[in-house]
Formats: structure tokens, sequence, C-alpha cells
């Protein structure tokens, strides 16, 4: 009776590690089916780099600009002008535009934008038994739908992060200009506080939050079921998992980067 | 006109579907206020409880996972600056009045948002909301401004509980993980940096953040089309228009609430 009641109680536990494994099991699949010959997947990989690009460019630009000027350009401002040090937000800026909200806010447009779109697509070729067509006619549906998915999305989100640094960079310019600050500082601050460290980890890292929600959407997509509620119901699993392994893997990344670069660290 | 440049296709979509969006988010709330609503208050509540009951765990363990990284960053940014005991003022200015309404946000539109539009979705796609309006029930107000009231029931509660939760991990990570700083210095000059009416303004912005969601999920869903096909797109749909929608609400949020004033303990 009681391990009955702890079974119940445990049964949600458990789902997550299956479908964890079941993720990682995909990976691995995607990523050998990626390197090994034939590769038919490079028309699907330009096409969907493409359309990628296309959806989340406007969504990325307004989102990255928006969240720099307000949460780090603004709030920083207020503080730092208090002190007559508004020259040091160049070197605040390092810290948030590149190493956190940069990669932080790609992975989030990516997920929300492509990802959705994807499992989407796959959850409806999949209703309509697209998939186990393909798999009767000897195409295989990892290689041909999920590796061209997945490294477009490695390279659309290292892509994409340089633009959010670039527009998170204007964003901190826009608000020393609302101070009336002149500029020098700002790049001065900014040029001595950056490192090529700092851009390689975020780029690195945008890369791996590519990989995380091209196979999470995927799987997601691809093993949809029940009809109209389905496809919708798969689409939000697809769109929280991503979003939460995104943020816990950043913090992790993070920390291990933080704590093994004493170069980030120093001061300057 | 159609399809004549297609990279502009994105925004101008966008544009389209934030007149459409307010004209029905107007009529839905115009449900609330006029009280339209109180007919099917027991909907409401059980609304409220699905809110409580199927996404508060997962909304706190995303507001736990961005209060970690909010200290960590902030740890590591104040110790590049020489100043490691001050890490409480980055702290307590990125959970409370950033970084909570963001993670609230993001979370809100991945799995109720998301929820919704599937959801409703899929009843617009079986054509039960037809047959409520043929039993004479209107379905915007039981389907939609049901949903609304019980999110503004539901949400200042996990929201201010988000609040503890965010804290608790800043704290973890400043203090525990990176430990430049002791448990009490590091709480004087957070506790420092923060006022009731910093709290009130966060909670304004969390909640206008949910409306907005709670708002666009109903639009997608209620006007879903094209089988199951139409409820995945329309998800998607959903969840590209709140991470813009998020963004900007924040942005305006902070410009307004702190941009001219940024409510610290230091400066005349």
């Amino acid at each position: 009776m009681a391990g009955q009641a702890l079974g119940q109680g445990l049964r949600p536990v458990k789902e997550v590690f299956e479908q964890v494994g079941v993720m990682v099991i995909l990976t691995v699949r995607t990523l050998l089916a990626a390197v090994r010959s034939p590769y038919p997947y490079g028309e699907e990989l330009v096409w969907q780099f493409l359309f990628v690009l296309r959806l989340s460019w406007f969504p990325l630009i307004v989102s990255t600009f928006a969240l720099n000027f307000g949460a780090p350009g603004l709030q920083a401002a207020g503080i730092l002008s208090l002190f007559g040090a508004l020259d040091r937000l160049g070197g605040f800026f390092v810290v948030i535009a590149i190493r956190w909200i940069g990669p932080l806010v790609t992975a989030v447009v990516v997920a929300g934008v492509a990802g959705t779109a994807i499992t989407a697509d796959l959850g409806a070729r999949k209703i309509r038994e697209e998939l186990d067509a393909l798999q009767v006619l000897g195409v295989d549906p990892v290689k041909n739908l999920v590796v061209p998915r997945f490294l477009a999305l490695m390279i659309v989100t290292a892509l994409l992060d340089i633009f959010a640094i670039v527009m998170g960079l204007t964003a901190g310019i826009a608000a020393e200009l609302l101070y009336h600050q002149p500029l020098g500082g700002f790049f001065a601050t900014l040029f001595s506080n950056a490192t090529i460290t700092d851009l390689w980890a975020s780029v690195m890292m945008c890369t791996m939050f590519g990989a995380i929600v091209a196979v999470v959407c995927s799987y997601k997509g691809m093993s949809a079921s029940g009809g109209a509620a389905g496809v919708g119901r798969a689409v939000n699993q697809a769109v929280v998992i991503s979003l939460v392994a995104v943020f816990f893997f950043q913090f992790v990344v993070s920390s291990v980067i933080l704590a093994t670069n004493p170069e980030l660290q120093a001061v300057r | 006109m159609k399809g004549m440049i297609p990279w502009l296709e994105v925004p101008r979509n966008w544009l389209d579907a934030f007149g459409e969006i307010g004209r029905f988010g107007l009529r839905v709330a115009g449900q609330v206020f006029s009280g339209r609503v109180f007919k099917f208050f027991g909907e409401s509540l059980r609304q409220a409880g699905i809110l409580v009951f199927g996404s508060a765990l997962i909304i706190w363990a995303f507001v736990f996972i961005l209060g970690l990284q909010c200290g960590l960053q902030g740890a590591y940014f104040n110790r590049s600056i020489g100043a490691p005991s001050l890490a409480g003022v980055f702290s307590a200015y990125c959970d409370l009045r950033e970084g909570l309404p963001y993670a609230f946000g993001y979370i809100l539109a991945a799995k109720v948002g998301t929820g919704i539009v599937a959801e409703i979705g899929a009843m617009r796609i079986s054509d039960e909301i037809d047959a409520l309006e043929v039993m004479g029930i209107q379905p915007i107000t039981f389907l939609c401004a049901t949903r609304l009231l019980g999110a503004w029931i539901a949400i200042p509660f996990l929201y201010l509980i988000g609040i503890g939760l965010i804290y608790a991990a800043s704290y973890l990570s400043v203090v525990q993980q990176v430990g430049d700083v002791s448990s009490g210095g590091y709480l004087l000059i957070f506790w420092m940096y923060q006022s009731p009416p910093d709290l009130i303004f966060s909670l304004i912005k969390g909640m206008v953040m949910a409306t907005v969601i709670v708002l666009v999920g109903c639009y997608y869903g209620y006007t879903a089309s094209g089988g199951p096909i139409g409820v995945g797109t329309a998800t998607a749909k959903s969840m590209v228009f709140n991470v813009v929608a998020v963004h900007i609400i924040g942005m305006l949020g902070t410009v307004i609430f702190w941009g001219a004033n940024p409510r610290a303990p230091i400066g005349g």
C-alpha cells in the first residue's frame, strides 16, 4: 500500500528521467547521422537556416534592444549616475550583454519562434502519418528531418548571438545618450573589460542552446499524438522544456567559465 | 502585394496581430469588468486552480534558476570592479526589478500562454465553441473571460512566492557558491537597496505581462483554424507574439517606474 503510494508519487520523477534519456538518445543518433555518409540533408539545411533566420530576426532585434535598454541600461545608469561614474557602464555591459543576456535572449527567441515552428511542423507530419510513410519508403526521419534542423539551429543561434550582442551594446549606447554622456568612457571601459574568453564563451554557449532547443523541439514534434489537441500540447511542452533546460544549462556553464577563468575576474 | 518583401513579412504580420489582439483583449476585459463573468465564477475558480496545480511548480523552478544566475553574475561582476561586498546591490536590482518579471513572463508565456492556445484551439477545431454558442452560452465569456479572471486571482500569489524563491536563490549563489561576502554583509546591502514601492512596481509589471499573455493565448486559440495543424501553428504564433510583448512591457515598465528615479538609498 505504502509502496504503491510512493510509486504514484514518484511517477512524475520517473517520467522526467525517461524523457531526458530519450532526448539524449536522440541527440546521439542525430550526431551519428550527421557525420555518417551519405549526406542528403544539404538542401534542407540551407532552407531551414533561412527559414529560422527569417522568422527570428525581428523578434530578436526588438527583444534584445528592449531588454538591454531597460534592465542593465536604465537601472545601472540610474545608480551609476548617482556616483558620477556613468563611464563604467561599458564594463557593466560586458557582463550583462555578452556573458548573460545575449545568449539568454537568443535562446528564448529561438525557442519561442523557431522551436515552436519546428515542433508544429514535425507534429503535423506525425499526425498525418507522414513520418511513418517516410520510414516505409526507407528514408530515415532523423537523418533527413532532425539533422538539418539541428545543424541549422546551431549555426543560427551562434549568428544571432552576435546580433544580440551588437543590439545590446546599441541599447547601452542609447542609455548613455539618454543621460547626455559622451561615449568615450563607455567604449574605453567596454574594451578594457571585454576579453576574448567572454566572446567565445558566449558564442559557444549559444551554439549549445541551439542544439538543446533543436533536439527537444524535434523530439516533442516527432512524438506528438492525440489529434487536434496533441500538436498544440506538444508545442506547449517543447517550449517549456527547452526554456528550463536552457536556463539550467546556462547557469552551469557560466558557473564553470567564471570560476575557471581568472582573467574574467581581474579588476580593471 | 503579398510576398513583395518576404523579409518584412514578420514585422508586418506582427503589427497586424497587434491590432486584432488589442480589439479582442478589450472585449474580454470588458466581459470581466462589466461583471458578466461572475455568472461563471465557479469556472473562474477552476481555472485559477488549474493554474496553481498545473503550472506553479514549473514557474517557481524557472524563477529559482534565474535567481541563481542573478547572484552568480552579480558576484563576479562586483569582484571585477573590486567591490565584492556590494554584490547585494546587483542582486536586489536584478531579482526584484528585472529578473523576476522577465522570468515570470517567459515561463508564463511558455507554460500558460501556449497551454491556453492548445486547449481553446482544440475546442475550436472540434466545433465545441460553436456548440457552446448554440447552447446559448457566450463562448468569449465562458472560455476567455473566466481564464483572465482566474489568472488575476491566482497569479499575484504565485508572483509573491516567486519573489521569496528568487531571493533565496540569489542568496545561495552569492553567499554559499561564490562566497566573497558574509551572510550579514550581503543581506544588509540587499535589503537596503529595495523598498515596498519597488515590490508594488514589480508586481504591476508582472501582472501586466500575465494579462497580455492570457489574452494573447485566448486570441490565438479562439481564432485557430485549419485542422490539427492549425492548432500547432497558432500555438507557435502566440509564443512569438508573447516573447516580443514581454520584452516591450518589461522595458516600458522600467522606463515608467525607475527611468527618472533610480530609487537608491544613496546620493542627494
